[in-house]
């Protein structure tokens, strides 16, 4: 055993060890250049009515803050017969998948502004002379955590993300700067190499936005979400709502959401799993229980929800392994991981086909979610006899959200996966959406 | 070779309070350092959390060198402290008060769930060089921030409401703040014909400060890029960095750059008038603009612009003596929109409340709230109200249209 843990209360304890670094221009002069790393630990200690936690960037000194926690507790022999404890499966784990020339701990200055500079020689056509800055940047963080619990669980598993981002702010029409530009993340410097096309693609797109996009016109309309929108419109209409800790002693919200009842259009099937190589990975929670695969709904019923140990045992389910925390700074809450509506049968170009007159929700800058979602698109096409037609500026597309979910009428073939950040609780942790080209009869635009 | 020590340390207490229930007590004590060196127009720096010496320190921000980082700027002298700290609460008052407050809002109001923090924050700031600089400022507050849902909501929350002290922590402010924010919520009524918002005034102020980045302005990227000089909104719009204000909370008086502003203030617009842009040393040299000292402090790179306090000047009144009979609506939950690149302005407003300046009267139906940054700080802005404790901010009065939800 690490540590030595009191006696009659549950202890555990996270310790992460991360190294990030920045590299970013703005046109050709550098603007970030950083690396730096940083170790630190979380103590918690529980004596069945009240957790105590402290945090330390001084790892040798985790023994010390065990021993202070624990003179503010109440021992309680009982502790292991208290149901959240139960919940917390004992596991030992060694989960390292980065390591040597795969992990980004070994990248130095060198290669992070090559990388950064065959984007932008690639990227940047100084022939578009609407694009007046370009930003391009490369980040990267890698963690490698551990979990040491009272009840015997010894987890140690890595993770690293980088992403390479390049901005363009364009010049349109009336003389109004407009952005875009595109985001790329991998697990690994290979998985970020060569992928110029999809940058250009998104550049010629915001060129093309700027150049020729007239406002709409507020009103209802029918439309259709890129698999990019759905997979937002999945995460913040229905996944938060799948993250048991809200309902845990509200009567109202826990008969709204009583498993069995339909709660949307039967071609809707939403997962939530943490295995797959996606932007949400993740084996093991921060409570060291093993992430397992839910479906939040299956064909239009509701199905399952995310736990964590305390609101599994106050609901008599299962744990799910959803106990996520940013970092070791803060307490682990219940949190997606990988979300995505899985694919239906339909092309998305007959998707757009079936629509008279509509709206074609093309990306997004941020969505929210409550009993309304809204979405604020950075690009809409206005769909007129099936077919895609001028760019559309649109400030925000809004729907209720369990209206949404029985109107939608069409779902695609063409599932794919994004990644993001989440907030909660003041929390931000990375998730992969994942969504295919829907079709929904009635949203608000404004 | 120069050196100088960004030094930041955070002492924090807080009792969480999860769903009206006491559910834990944190402690944190975290000191962040950022060890730079100078030397030949470069930088080298070392971000440290937790403690290290000097020495050390010192030593891996030179061997950072080799990143061959550029700061081709002389560092600045002076020697000022600040200590803006009152009277802190102690863990043991802080547990009454979560205790005794919590026990108060179950009993005066138990159709709410309540969830949220209790906390005591002390914050302790220096930058200190070779040059002979060392400047520090102290602070610290006792807060919370409360959520709560009403029994019969099916959404995850319907509001929240926040209030913070530098001296004690009053239960009857918080009270009186409370029972304003809950008393009327199942009270429906009806949005009035005429649309005035009231937020806090850096609600709404993000796309115009954004605006007035003198990079952007130089580039021509800013939607108000060749207006410097211009009146462009309302007679009684003045907006300056100012941090000599009491209610301006954990902020230094000097930027990263090491420049004080003399009186802690630099206005950017007055009476409407744009006056000039923010730029750090590093934006005012690139574009040949005045030098604001609007750097702010990047732990691990070099100094970054925008370190720009915005503080809308308000008046002497009142939120209800400024609007003098009429109703305003203060929207609580509102998100998912936001200033479009044009400056169109569109935000969900997923709870509101009919307000007279000082009481809610009950809540409005979900609406849409529009405008652009033009009309909301020129013909449509009406002013903003002095701080007060029930609203725990300076609120801005502002009409807006309404749409659809």
């Amino acid at each position: 055993m690490k540590f030595k843990f009191p006696k009659d209360l549950y202890t555990d304890v996270r310790i992460e060890d991360q190294k990030n670094a920045s590299y970013g221009m703005q046109d050709d002069e550098v603007l970030y250049n950083s690396e730096a790393s940083e170790k630190g630990a979380m103590i918690r200690i529980f004596d069945g009515k009240m957790w105590y936690s402290a945090e330390t960037n001084d790892i040798d000194k985790i023994q010390n803050k065990i021993d202070e926690l624990a003179k503010l507790a109440t021992p309680n022999p009982k502790i292991l017969e208290n149901p959240i404890v139960k919940n917390f499966s004992v596991n030992k784990a060694e989960i390292l998948k980065f390591n040597g020339t795969n992990s980004f701990r070994n990248l130095t200055k060198d290669d992070r502004e090559k990388l950064v500079n065959d984007y932008r020689k690639k990227c940047i056509d100084k022939s578009i002379t609407d694009i007046k800055v370009t930003y391009a940047n490369f980040f990267y963080k890698n963690v490698i955590k551990e979990l040491y619990t009272s009840k015997g669980t010894e987890i140690i598993q890595d993770i690293q993300r980088g992403c390479v981002n390049m901005w363009f702010q364009i010049s349109g029409k009336d003389n109004i700067t407009y952005g875009g530009g595109e985001q790329l993340w991998g697990f690994d410097l290979k998985s970020l190499k060569g992928r110029e096309q999809e940058i250009i693609e998104k550049r010629d797109r915001a060129v093309d936005f700027a150049r020729n996009n007239v406002a709409v016109e507020p009103g209802e309309y029918v439309c259709v979400l890129s698999p990019s929108v759905t997979s937002v419109f999945t995460h913040e209409s229905f996944g938060h709502k799948s993250e048991a800790d809200f309902m845990l002693n509200d009567k109202t919200l826990r008969d709204e959401w009583t498993m069995g009842k339909l709660v949307a259009n039967k071609k809707v099937s939403i997962v939530d799993e943490g295995d797959s190589m996606h932007h949400g990975y993740c084996p093991y929670d921060d409570e060291g229980n093993k992430k397992k695969e839910v479906y939040l709904i299956k064909d239009g019923i509701l199905s399952g929800r995310l736990h964590d140990a305390k609101s599994a045992a106050i609901l008599g389910e299962e744990p799910t392994g959803n106990a996520r925390a940013q970092d070791y700074n803060c307490t682990p809450l219940v949190r997606m991981t990988n979300t995505y509506m899985l694919a239906g049968p339909d092309k998305p170009e007959d998707i757009i086909k079936g629509v008279k007159d509509g709206i074609y929700v093309f990306d997004w800058n941020y969505g929210t979610g409550n009993s309304t979602f809204t979405i604020q698109p950075q690009k809409c096409y206005r769909i007129r006899d099936g077919k895609l037609c001028e760019p559309l500026r649109v400030n925000v597309v809004t729907g209720n959200v369990f209206q949404t979910l029985f109107d939608i009428d069409a779902v695609g073939n063409d599932l794919q996966f994004f990644s993001g950040t989440c907030g909660k609780g003041g929390q931000s942790l990375p998730t992969a959406t994942g969504g295919p080209t829907i079709r929904v009869k009635k949203l608000t635009i404004n | 070779m120069k050196k100088e020590k960004y030094t930041t340390t955070n002492i924090e207490a807080e009792v969480h309070i999860v769903e009206n229930e006491i559910v834990s007590f944190n402690k944190f004590d975290k000191t962040t350092t950022s060890f730079r060196v100078y030397d030949n127009g470069f930088v080298g720096v070392h971000y440290q959390l937790g403690k290290m010496s000097d020495k050390e320190g010192y030593a891996l921000a030179e061997k950072n060198l080799e990143l061959k980082r550029q700061y081709p700027f002389d560092l600045e002298n002076g020697v000022r402290e600040l200590d803006k700290t009152e009277k802190l609460l102690t863990d043991e008052q802080l547990m009454k008060k979560a205790k005794a407050e919590l026990e108060y809002l179950l009993k005066t109001h138990p159709d709410f769930t309540y969830s949220g923090t209790f906390y005591v924050n002390s914050y302790f700031e220096q930058q200190k060089n070779s040059a002979g600089m060392d400047y520090q400022v102290r602070d610290g507050h006792n807060g919370v921030g409360i959520t709560f849902k009403h029994k019969d909501s099916k959404d995850l929350d319907d509001g929240w409401f926040s209030l913070n002290f530098r001296n004690g922590f009053s239960s009857a402010k918080f009270r009186r703040m409370a029972d304003n924010y809950l008393s009327n919520f199942t009270k429906m009524v009806e949005l009035p014909d005429e649309l005035i918002i009231m937020l806090p005034d850096w609600n709404l102020s993000g796309k115009l400060r954004d605006s007035l980045n003198a990079e952007k302005l130089a580039l021509g990227t800013s939607l108000l890029s060749g207006k410097i000089g211009e009146k462009v909104f309302a007679d009684s719009l003045t907006i300056c960095h100012n941090v000599a204000k009491k209610n301006i909370w954990m902020n230094t008086f000097w930027d990263a750059d090491g420049i004080v502003h003399k009186g802690d203030k630099l206005c950017y617009i007055k009476n409407g008038k744009i006056l000039r842009g923010y730029a750090d040393k590093r934006i005012a040299e690139k574009y040949g603009v005045e030098c604001t000292g609007s750097a702010y402090h990047n732990y691990r790179d070099i100094p970054n612009n925008g370190w720009v306090n915005f503080k809308i000047t308000a008046q002497k009144k009142t939120p209800k003596e400024i609007l003098n009979g009429k109703l305003a609506v203060l929207p609580v939950q509102f998100s998912g929109g936001g200033f479009s690149d044009t400056g169109e302005y569109a935000m969900p407003v997923q709870m509101a409340y009919l307000t007279d300046g000082e009481k809610i009267l009950g809540r409005v139906p979900p609406f849409t709230m529009r405008s652009n940054m033009f009309d909301m700080f020129g013909n449509d802005f009406i002013g903003v109200a002095k701080y007060m404790t029930l609203w725990n901010a300076n609120m801005m009065l502002v009409k807006m249209e309404a749409g659809k939800l």
